[in-house]
């Protein structure tokens, strides 16, 4: 405990903490709406679809600039969810394999761009894959800023859009019928989401983003019966994990915090969906054996 | 009759996914007041003809007209719709009266929040549907008459002129059905009109003054006295009809 | 109408197929080498051993180098156009010691077909390496940067030339001897320039650790973020001491590295500066490649110059940005 102390006065802790802790705030509170939404791959699906975004971005402007990369990163992103939406629209296929199909091909077209980007003659071009893989102890102020305003328009614009979001999560058909537009809110959440896994991006990398996405909100909708509450508490759990992965690589050298971050969240995780009382698979068993026992019991007094 | 006098009128509608046509070539009126039962074999269409006259389903051709307005030009909430129970997930993290209070949000608009108004009209509703002890209760732990009657609260909560239900009978129980049928009727009485799919074709002449019978087209459309007859039926339903209409002569 | 509307997600699909089978050809697509000139075809991982290589064999070879400047060997895949051009070759030469981190397997499977290999790793002597840090299976492959090692690294692909090439072993040793006067300049300036700096301002830190060869060969104090690899993370606590130990020792200045995002090192910048004391970003370092033609610092005697000025200037002075 005593080393705390000292954590807290240190630049790179406190700046990596920030941002982790922003993250997880905002991944929270969007992956809900995805998780209930039966969605939950889409951070995985758009996270990937990201990656050509990056190296275009790149190999157009020749600067490694954050700021850019992640421009690109958000075209890529917004991109892939309009083709997966509009496929599932206007066909016969489904969520899952429309999601698969692009992202696979974003992702593939990404590996080749990247591949061909090595071959290009210009001396400082490398770390581009460092950059979709993430590096959290490297989080610049400026960073933490961007995240900062792009994460407080994200939660207004779910604060303002609280009832709609939450009617077209629950039955869509019934939204539009009482005349709310669910091609556009579908659009609009979808878009949101793309936009907290670019802020998410820097942070925990491509692949562990789907994550910081999903694993909140499972946790808060074990111990929650309310939206606001599962939410709320989503946006807490995010901002744990944020923070304990920032502490934990600050105390153990040699740790990279993007991956410890999701351990965080996923120990989060599997105890809610073991200990929540309700919900919990604990507390079911529990409530099975103590259903049996009282059974016996009535059934001895009876013969 | 002119177009006024209609609660809701079909014009050559087709709606097909790929190639097969679900609904082909559909003319229909529906006078206002009416209590209207859409009755066919499984497959027939009846559910996507309620989708598409609310406008969840896109034809591949024709038009809905709501007495003499297209559907941009009536206001949506006034349209009440009471979809199947299994159309949603339960599991979903709310109570029954959150539920109920969905159906003021089309009243609300987009950005304002329900207020006390809002609250009381929700409560009230759950009252007649007879659930008000009810209101804090997860959805999740409803059971099927449970949940059809919390989604009928929520349509009434829209003090709509117009309601479209999707089999609300199915897998209820006496009780929730004795419910629905007086809530129904008094509608009728306050002179809404109530386009409802039907499964049960020995109830229909019971519940309902106007019946639809569709096969794919339109089989008959008009009053319960004039249309529901044998005739009709097996062409609706093939050699069926006889056994599905039981006692009923 | 209906009818081109329905088809719209199959020209969706058609075209996503379409852009993945361009995007893999993309890839695929380089030009097979026509060895008409009846000269060696010898083809290069880095810039580093592709310099060597030609240096060595001087008009007689046509040297190939897979890896431009800049690309980091740590993390380069070989792409199927590589793998062609290596199976295209006479000899292909390679660094070893797990630098080509992604490549084991093509090196193996060349070997294996009976091609000349040859591998720097094999012409140094094992007790002169280095072992790396956390891992002590390992060595650390940044051997270029001792003057020394590389001279023998020199005389290693002198062997391998000859053994391919007998009839022009001549030529080969004669260019040999040349180059090892002139890395004995180089070394001579290196030492030279180091002399300039105080016993307790020889201290480099960097974005990963490519230098301990240098600092192992020129009494160097050497420090980097990341590690051997730069495949590696650096953690929070990494960043955290080197900001400590940079703010204690005063250490004027920090570097860049040309293969390697500069955000890392823009990151400990703000750390130090966050504990009291400002360091400079001394300038970039050339540590996993050489520079490119543009740049002038595109052989390997001039990009060392390049570094060693570039060190010693900033930690002279504590000038740069």
């Amino acid at each position: 405990m005593d080393f705390l102390v000292p954590l807290l006065g240190d630049y790179t802790f406190r700046t990596v903490a920030l941002g982790a802790a922003l993250l997880g705030i905002v991944s929270g509170v969007l992956g809900s709406f995805a998780v209930l939404r039966q969605q939950s791959l889409l951070g995985d699906g758009i996270s990937h679809a990201a990656l050509p975004g990056v190296v275009t971005a790149f190999l157009l402007t020749g600067s490694k600039n954050t700021e850019i990369l992640l421009l690109g990163a958000l075209i890529s992103g917004l991109a892939a969810a309009y083709l997966m939406i509009t496929i599932v629209r206007h066909s016969r296929i489904k969520f899952d394999s429309a999601l698969a199909l692009v992202m696979s091909v974003f992702f593939g077209l990404g590996l080749a761009l990247l591949t061909w980007a090595q071959k290009t003659p210009n001396a400082n071009q490398a770390g581009l894959k460092r950059f979709i893989y993430g590096q959290a102890s490297t989080l610049l102020e400026r960073d933490i800023v961007m995240m900062a305003a792009c994460g407080a328009v994200l939660l207004l614009l779910v604060a303002l859009l609280w009832k709609e979001f939450k009617i077209f999560s629950f039955d869509p058909d019934f939204a539009q019928s009482i005349g709310f537009d669910t091609t556009k809110l579908n659009l609009l959440l979808s878009f949101l989401i793309v936009v907290a896994i670019i802020i998410g991006l820097q942070t925990v990398g491509v692949v562990l983003m789907s994550a910081m996405l999903i694993a909140p909100g499972v946790a808060a909708r074990q111990w929650s019966n309310q939206l606001w509450l599962m939410v709320m508490l989503s946006a807490v759990f995010g901002a744990l994990s944020g923070v304990l992965g920032a502490v934990i690589s600050s105390a153990i050298p040699s740790m990279p915090t993007g991956p410890v971050i999701v351990v965080c969240i996923s120990v989060i995780a599997t105890i809610s969906l073991l200990f929540a009382p309700g919900r919990g698979i604990l507390h079911k068993i529990y409530r099975q054996l103590k259903a049996r026992s009282l059974l016996q019991v009535e059934g001895r007094d009876i013969s | 009759m002119n177009c006024e006098d209609y609660a809701v009128e079909v014009c050559d509608l087709t709606v097909a996914y790929d190639v097969k046509p679900v609904l082909w070539d559909i003319h229909l009126a529906i006078p206002k007041g009416k209590l209207v039962a859409i009755v066919g074999p499984n497959g027939a269409g009846k559910t996507t003809l309620i989708k598409a006259m609310l406008g969840l389903v896109k034809p591949v051709s024709g038009a809905i007209f709501f007495g003499c307005n297209t559907p941009k030009m009536i206001d949506k909430k006034k349209i009440g719709y009471v979809p199947q129970s299994g159309s949603v997930d339960w599991d979903f993290p709310a109570t029954v009266l959150d539920v109920v209070m969905m159906g003021r949000y089309g009243h609300l608009g987009w950005f304002k929040r329900p207020g006390h108004k809002d609250r009381d009209m929700a409560m009230e509703m759950l009252h007649k549907v007879g659930m008000h002890q009810y209101a804090a209760r997860q959805i999740s732990q409803l059971s099927g008459g449970q949940q059809q009657r919390v989604f009928l609260a929520r349509a009434l909560v829209q003090q709509a002129d117009l309601y479209f239900m999707d089999e609300p009978f199915k897998g209820v129980d006496a009780q929730t059905e004795k419910s629905i049928v007086w809530l129904m009727s008094e509608l009728k009485n306050q002179g809404k009109t109530m386009v409802v799919v039907h499964h049960d074709l020995r109830t229909v002449p019971d519940y309902f003054d106007w019946v639809t019978l569709i096969n794919t087209r339109i089989v008959a459309n008009g009053p319960v006295g004039e249309v529901f007859h044998e005739k009709n039926l097996c062409k609706a339903y093939g050699g069926q009809g006889l056994l599905l209409k039981g006692a009923a002569v | 109408m209906y009818n081109l509307k329905r088809k719209i997600p199959t020209f969706v699909a058609v075209g996503l197929v379409l852009i993945f089978v361009l995007a893999s050809t993309l890839t695929g697509c380089s030009p097979a080498p026509a060895n008409t000139s009846g000269k060696l075809n010898v083809v290069a991982t880095t810039t580093m051993i592709a310099d060597l290589s030609s240096v060595i064999g001087g008009d007689l070879i046509e040297v190939r180098g897979l890896m431009g400047p800049g690309i980091d060997p740590h993390l380069y895949q070989a792409s199927a156009g590589d793998v062609t051009k290596m199976q295209n070759a006479d000899v292909v030469v390679y660094n070893g010691l797990h630098l080509e981190g992604k490549m084991s397997e093509v090196f193996e499977s060349l070997k294996g077909q009976g091609k000349t290999v040859i591998c720097l790793e094999d012409g140094l002597e094992r007790a002169r390496l280095l072992e790396d840090e956390d891992n002590n299976q390992l060595f650390d492959p940044h051997i270029w940067f001792d003057v020394s090692l590389w001279k023998d690294a020199a005389k290693h692909v002198t062997k391998g030339f000859c053994q391919a090439d007998p009839k022009n072993e001549a030529v080969y040793k004669e260019n040999l001897q040349a180059y090892l006067l002139k890395l004995e300049q180089l070394d001579t300036y290196i030492k030279s320039r180091v002399a300039e700096l105080p016993k307790n301002q020889r201290v480099l830190v960097t974005a990963h650790d490519a230098f301990r060869y240098f600092g192992n060969a020129y009494a160097f104090e050497v420090k980097g973020l990341q590690g051997i690899s730069t495949d590696a993370e650096a953690g929070t606590a990494d960043v955290s001491n080197l900001a400590s130990f940079i703010a204690q020792n005063q250490i004027r200045a920090i570097f860049i590295e040309s293969s390697v995002p500069p955000k890392n090192i823009q990151a400990l910048q703000a750390a130090v500066s966050a504990k009291g004391f400002e360091v400079q970003i001394g300038g970039e370092l050339y540590s996993d490649s050489l520079g490119d033609a543009s740049s002038g610092h595109n052989t390997y005697i001039l990009t060392f110059k390049a570094n060693i000025d570039t060190i010693i200037n900033a930690l002279r002075l504590g000038a740069g940005t």
